[in-house]
């Protein structure tokens, strides 16, 4: 089983690899402005919403499970925050509050996942919506506008010519590849979503690593939605739209695997600036966004056909039925 | 029979499975009793008809999803699918003028043919569902727009209105037809070999194909099913509001779907589910929506409301499966 796997990950990482620089080539090619830095930059500051939500979700994806809440977070946390910062709450703790507010929903998954022992899926899908009716109570089903210099700075400003929000997106990145990697606690991820009862059996606690897990994925949304309402100046409250999606999708092309235990969280980053580039080279090429959507489908699919046919030639040559 | 079965082999508590066989029903009676003391306006014949009224279309798009889910797959594009189905029928009798039986039949193929393609990618190319649905939710989104161009087809024909809007009694056609559609998928699921096959497939996939089950038709036979029942229900919907749109359904109704599968007593893991609990955790759903509408709430309270019941009742599901 270990050899096939190995032998899965041996091939499919050079197939995603050559398919993408492939891609990449064409558009630097083919597309007018679209390797200049600023373009690139740029894409990298579109992304970083999905980028930032698809860390923690590439985390949750590790112990098979998934966090359809993010939606609602991205809405609900950036909500609380600007409330307090209407309120004249200076900007830092108002940022602290909403974050808190995105751990606390997620650790509350986690113990939901946890202790009751719902499926993650149906956990967070509840709970995402209770953070999206959140949203739209806090306020009265109205957005919150007029926020202040300082926090529209973080979004939108540039220190150095390159945008705020690309830092942030970097250093989330490192942040989480350095827990999944440099970490007994990342160790201890990868192996509850590579075999469950042997965790359990070496005496490691699962709850820790749910409770981690889910919690951390909380705090990922909080960020992205605030970064979210900073870049727009506006909190509103159904912005968390179908970021959940759009996460998953972005771990699925950066090769995490859903059945659990193996994937990279950077690779998620990958997959998110694979989408992005995606859809800024079919704005470049002035096609509708309609046709975005239905390009990032089949892309989503035939990477994942392509990785699974390479993973099931292996399978099929060592079955014995 | 084949629940009682997997219940003995794995009622230990690190079983996660959510409901067990009347799960769904006790929810609905126990939801149904607090609203009839509680909330004032309820209890009349007239809210019931509304209820089920509400419940007609959900309650199709639901059986597809729970025939999906019983074979441990599922399927994301369905509200996608409801979207594109919706701007097809109203493109075909209004921009096309091709009579109404045809441009319904051809809808509904349309539907199969976008269930066929999900169940090829997840038995021919081992995508796994979530994947590939996902994958097709975004193509049927792109392909609604791009032959909607955005836009929506309004004030559709009297007689195709008809097919779901001609008064029963208290009840309306739709009502009619959706009962058709629970009593044939409770034949096929409950009462023909098919759903035994079903059910066997989705506990253990490799062990029915081992004994000889043609899985690979089992596997794509459900995704067809299910594309069929979703522009059953984009059409239906379509005719509800009289207007047909690209947007209609989507992502949000999809996950509402599966909430009701879920509260249903569905397993996501296969193998668990039936007819009966998808109409009921269906109606459970929209009791919760009636509730919160007779108690004139703001809208905006209205999902906070609902996450937190659905929140409740799966809490409760869960508890008792642990305790009994």
């Amino acid at each position: 089983m270990t050899m096939t796997q190995n032998a899965a990950k041996r091939w499919s990482r050079p197939v995603l690899a050559a398919a993408g620089a492939a891609v990449f080539l064409l558009l630097a090619f083919q597309v007018p402005n679209f390797l200049s830095v600023d373009n690139l930059l740029n894409v990298v500051r579109q992304s970083s919403i999905v980028s930032l939500v698809s860390y923690g979700m590439a985390m949750v994806i590790i112990i098979k499970g998934i966090d359809l809440s993010v939606g609602g977070l991205i809405a609900f946390c950036p909500m609380v925050s600007g409330l307090m910062m209407q309120a004249g709450v200076p900007i830092f703790p108002a940022l602290l509050a909403g974050i808190a507010a995105g751990a606390l929903m997620g650790f509350f998954s986690g113990v939901m996942v946890e202790k009751l022992e719902v499926p993650a899926f149906i956990t967070t899908l509840v709970v995402g919506q209770v953070a999206t009716g959140f949203a739209l109570m806090l306020e009265g089903g109205n957005s919150i506008g007029g926020l202040p210099e300082a926090y529209v700075f973080i979004g939108n400003g540039k220190l150095l010519g390159i945008p705020i929000s690309d830092y942030i997106t970097v250093f989330f990145v490192i942040l989480s590849a350095v827990i999944m990697g440099r970490t007994s606690l990342g160790t201890h991820i990868y192996a509850l979503g590579g075999n469950e009862t042997v965790v359990k059996q070496q005496g490691i606690s699962t709850a820790k690593i749910n409770y981690f897990v889910f919690t951390f994925s909380g705090i990922c949304a909080a960020l992205a939605g605030l970064l979210l309402s900073a870049q727009m100046n506006t909190v509103h409250p159904s912005q968390g739209g179908n970021y959940q999606l759009d996460a998953v999708a972005a771990c699925v092309i950066g090769g995490v695997n859903m059945a659990g235990g193996e994937g990279k969280v950077y690779m998620a980053l990958v997959g998110s600036l694979i989408i992005g580039l995606v859809r800024n080279a079919l704005n470049l090429l002035g096609l509708h966004p309609y046709y975005q959507n239905l390009i990032v489908g089949i892309i989503i699919i035939a990477i994942v056909a392509v990785s699974m046919f390479n993973h099931m030639k292996k399978i099929e040559s060592s079955k014995v039925f | 029979m084949g629940e009682n079965e997997y219940k003995n082999r794995n009622g230990q508590s690190d079983n996660p499975q959510l409901c067990q066989k009347n799960g769904a029903v006790v929810i609905f009676l126990l939801l149904f009793l607090i609203a009839s003391f509680a909330i004032p306006g309820f209890f009349r014949f007239s809210n019931f008809m509304l209820i089920i009224k509400q419940a007609a279309i959900p309650a199709i798009a639901c059986i597809g999803m729970t025939l999906v889910l019983m074979t441990g797959g599922i399927d994301l594009s369905l509200g996608y699918n409801i979207g594109l189905c919706s701007i097809a029928v109203g493109l075909m009798i209004k921009s096309y003028g091709m009579p109404i039986w045809l441009a319904v039949l051809l809808t509904l193929l349309l539907g199969g043919f976008v269930g066929l393609v999900n169940g090829l990618c997840v038995q021919l190319l081992h995508v796994p569902a979530f994947i590939t649905t996902l994958g097709t939710g975004y193509v049927l989104l792109g392909l609604a727009q791009i032959i909607s161009n955005g836009v929506s087809i309004n004030r559709l024909p009297e007689a195709f209105l008809a097919l779901g809007k001609t008064p029963v009694g208290q009840l309306n056609t739709t009502v009619l037809i959706a009962l058709a559609v629970c009593l044939l998928f409770y034949y096929l699921m409950h009462l023909s070999t098919y759903g035994r096959e079903l059910a066997a497939f989705g506990l253990n996939g490799n062990a029915s194909r081992l004994s000889g089950l043609n899985t690979g038709a089992i596997n794509l036979s459900v995704y067809i099913l299910c594309g069929v029942l979703a522009s059953l229900a984009g059409v239906l919907l379509t005719i509800d509001v009289n207007c047909a749109q690209p947007t209609m359904g989507g992502g949000n109704y999809t996950f509402t779907v599966i909430t009701a599968a879920v509260l249903g007593g569905v397993s996501l893991f296969g193998g668990v589910g039936g007819v009966v609990g998808a109409v009921f955790g269906t109606l459970s759903l929209k009791v919760i929506h009636n509730c919160i509408n007779l108690l004139n709430a703001p809208y905006y309270m209205v999902d906070a409301i609902m996450g937190i019941i659905i929140l409740l009742a799966i809490i409760f599901e869960n508890v008792k499966n642990r305790v009994l």
